[in-house]
């Protein structure tokens, strides 16, 4: 098992600094119950809008769903961010920016994976440059299934987050959500799960950090094709 | 009705051509570039595109755009699939307007076997193809409004006005077909889902409540000194530059070339109707916006025009199709055509007889306007500054999925 | 759809290749076969004939028992009347064939894209890398040998 997934972290950033303030240890339970109620019910929404469902994303925080009302916001950084949104098909080119973003977001963190294309890859899964599934890069939390989902559903996948954080406050253990049935299960295993491997966790890390600015050369020599990989489809 | 409508206070001169490759060391070696990067992730690129700038103070030299971060590798999918199962996967291309995906698609099928389709198909597809391009402007108002941040109340309040307008098209569509989004609804030889009693009258309503909206959008655009300072003059795309680039549809028109294909190469009912054509000829970031604002005028007009003689008679003249090995198209036949999108020429090259005893195409490939209207942003850009480059994209109105595919 | 020539052009590209473009009669419907060393000028002819606007340009690889064949077919249009042309280029193992980018700015990126999904190389292009693949990737998917699912590690 690679990736732990306890080793993620839900305690507030604000807390520790109470922590070690003189006197800071009253009411200390208290103050982090508080925090994440306030966390509960002012979620900042970081959009990984990629494709389709980015639009039905952009719909639910217009004019007639209206996500504002349970007092999101949706920032465009991720250092201001709670929950990110996989909004669409994540691609090989994209992936080690998605984990990159989701590398920059402060603790506690949650994610959803909105449409099949991010919780599976959908009818995407097979193709050569086609992640199949942000899970197995990322952890998420709530999977919120369709093609695109409606607006209302994102509304209750929003619910079913806030549901998650008020037992962690209550604090209960949560057990993570399994994929929506018929979405098949990668070879290369979820994050945080036992079928993926060291090789594979450390590698998605390493190709996340490299991303340097300077990381593509502008012009490249061009190498005489190479012989075909692969057999015959 | 009269607009608000000012006329140009700046005139520039015509700008040279500049050369997308310009070698970084040719450029003034004192000058000392700045390099700085917009993407993938970025809020007003409308996807996951990316753009290394060159800076020379504030001024951009050179301009380098990344694409195929959403490359999903269709066209290798399509190899393996039917044609009747292609229908819903280029819904997902420009998901913007997924209706005239799968009118072009299916088009380009029809007329590769010559096929009829009925004059009420052909209507419907007509009607339904206008009401998407008033869905797709509509929401390309409200990002390129909330991207250059100029409409009167800030960036974001004619955003939520025209996601309204766009609610109320979803449902007329979801009234027709079931879905809000990818729809599935166009076949080959016709359509999937007849007209619902009731439907013309939703029709007619939307299309009410849209007209009645427009001045409003028109008011708040045309009469901002902020929008059109910003967008007079900036992004210039002449007219041989235009054609060189394979643009096409509102960005072409707006740099003076009057090609439309609803009136040059009808396809649905389009022979039956006559459609004005709205052309500008300055190029920059402005005429494509004015073009856009008066098509989606066009667009009711036609509807209003096509929605109350909707023929009788059947939606589609094949059998209703069971087995997806239904069509087959003939092997070693090659065929180009394309429809007019509210992004442009959506053309696709089909090669038949491949996969699937010839029911399966041998190689499809897709002629995206998005993919086109990217590749002017080395030219666009240069000379600008950095804020130029959120106006001149969205003018442009690339679609990244359609982009990469 | 292809659409027949006009008169004067149809003339003039019968004077140039009478073997491919007779004066009279029919041309191919699925696009004239032009022998690949006569695709630049064959363009250029198209060009100051009215053909200005750049369509597009499409690499298929047809794998025969005797070799890798390709074919390149370009598409333009005539934006005063709106009607488009399309012919074929035939390639063989190695495909190589003349860039239009000098003729067409939306070459560059159009080329681009076919060397990088199909494999066939522009000889005069400025800067042919990938368009959609990152640039390390090994292979081009859409030649028929290459398998939909080849894994990608880490990421698939
Ligand atoms: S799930 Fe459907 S709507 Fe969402 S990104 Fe994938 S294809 Fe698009």
């Amino acid at each position: 098992m690679a990736v732990d997934e306890s080793e993620r972290n839900f305690e507030h950033p604000l807390y520790h600094y109470w922590e070690n303030m003189p006197g800071g240890g009253i009411g200390m339970t208290s103050l982090d119950r508080l925090l994440m109620h306030s966390a509960r019910h002012s979620l900042w929404f970081f959009p990984m809008a990629t494709s389709c469902c980015a639009i039905e994303f952009m719909t639910a925080a217009a004019s007639r769903v209206d996500m504002d009302q349970v007092g999101t916001i949706i920032r465009p950084t991720p250092r201001h961010c709670d929950v990110m949104v996989v909004a669409g098909t994540i691609t090989v080119k994209m992936a080690p920016r998605v984990k990159k973003l989701w590398d920059q977001m402060p603790e506690p963190k949650w994610g959803i994976a909105m449409g099949s294309c991010a919780i599976c890859g959908d009818f995407y899964r097979d193709i050569y440059s086609v992640v199949p599934g942000v899970d197995t890069i990322i952890p998420i939390d709530v999977y919120i299934p369709g093609c695109p989902p409606n607006a209302d559903q994102v509304m209750v996948g929003l619910q079913r987050l806030q549901e998650k954080i008020a037992a962690q406050l209550a604090g209960k253990t949560i057990d993570k959500d399994p994929r929506p049935p018929n979405m098949i299960y990668p070879a290369i295993g979820t994050h945080g799960d036992a079928r993926q491997t060291e090789a594979t966790a450390t590698g998605q890390l390493e190709a996340s950090r490299n991303l340097g600015y300077g990381g593509q050369e502008h012009r490249v020599p061009v190498a005489p094709p190479k012989p075909p990989a692969g057999d015959a489809t | 009705m009269t607009l608000p409508h000012r006329e140009a206070d700046v005139t520039l001169p015509k700008p040279a051509r500049k050369d997308p490759h310009v070698d970084l060391e040719k450029l003034d070696a004192a000058a000392d570039l700045m390099a700085i990067n917009m993407g993938p992730q970025h809020p007003s690129t409308h996807g996951v595109m990316r753009i290394k700038l060159w800076l020379d103070g504030e001024m951009i030299v050179k301009a380098v755009p990344y694409c195929g971060y959403l490359h999903r590798g269709v066209e290798k999918l399509c190899e393996r699939l039917t044609v009747v199962q292609l229908t819903p996967i280029v819904d997902k291309h420009d998901y913007v307007s997924p209706m005239t995906n799968e009118q072009a698609l299916n088009i380009a099928f029809e007329r590769m076997l010559g096929l009829e389709v009925p004059r009420r198909a052909r209507y419907m597809r007509t009607i339904i193809a206008e009401i998407q391009r008033i869905a797709s402007h509509l929401l390309w108002l409200g990002t390129f409004t909330l991207d250059i941040g100029g409409t009167i109340g800030g960036g974001a309040s004619l955003m939520m006005y025209t996601f309204r307008e766009r609610e109320a098209i979803l449902d007329v569509f979801e009234m027709l077909t079931g879905a809000r989004f990818h729809y599935n609804t166009h076949t080959v030889g016709g359509q999937r889902h007849d007209v619902p009693v009731g439907w013309p009258a939703a029709v007619k309503k939307m299309i009410d409540a849209v007209d009645a909206h427009m001045p409003e959008y028109e008011q708040q655009c045309y009469g901002n000194d902020v929008l059109v300072l910003r967008t007079k003059g900036v992004g210039v795309i002449d007219r041989e530059l235009a054609l060189e680039l394979g643009l096409s549809g509102p960005n072409l028109r707006a740099s003076g070339v009057d090609l439309d294909l609803r009136r040059d190469e009808p396809f649905s009912a389009y022979d039956e109707i006559k459609v004005n054509v709205a052309v500008a000829t300055d190029g920059d970031v402005y005429a494509r916006f004015d073009v856009r604002m008066r098509e989606m005028h066009e667009s009711i007009r036609i509807v209003r025009e096509l929605i109350d003689s909707i023929p009788e008679g059947p939606i589609c003249s094949q059998k209703p199709v069971k087995v997806p090995f239904a069509v087959k198209l003939p092997a070693g036949r090659q065929f180009y055509t394309a429809i007019e999108t509210p992004r442009g020429e959506l053309g696709t090259y089909v090669i038949g007889g491949g996969a699937e005893k010839g029911a399966a195409p041998y190689r499809l490939k897709f002629r995206p306007p998005s993919l086109h209207a990217m590749s002017a942003l080395p030219y666009a850009l240069v000379g600008h500054t950095v804020p130029d480059v959120v106006a001149i994209l969205g003018s442009l109105d690339p679609i990244l999925g359609e982009v990469d595919r | 759809m292809m659409s027949p020539l006009p008169a004067p052009v149809r003339a003039a590209l019968a004077a140039r290749w009478p073997e491919v473009f007779p004066a009279e009669g029919d041309l191919d419907p699925n696009g004239p076969l032009v022998p690949a060393d006569s695709h630049y000028d064959l363009a250029a002819l198209l060009k100051e004939h009215g053909y200005l606007l750049y369509v597009t340009v499409v690499a298929t690889h047809f794998p025969t028992p005797e070799g890798d064949t390709f074919e390149v077919a370009t598409v333009l249009r005539n934006p005063s009347t709106g009607k488009a042309f399309w012919w074929r280029c035939k390639l063989g193992a190695d495909p190589v064939i003349a860039t239009l980018f000098p003729l067409f700015a939306g070459a560059d990126w159009q080329e681009r894209e076919q060397f990088d999904l199909v494999g066939v190389r522009f000889a005069g292009h400025p800067d042919l890398r990938r368009l959609m693949l990152p640039e390390d990737w090994e292979g081009h998917p859409l030649r028929k040998s290459y398998a939909i699912d080849t894994p990608h590690a880490p990421w698939r």
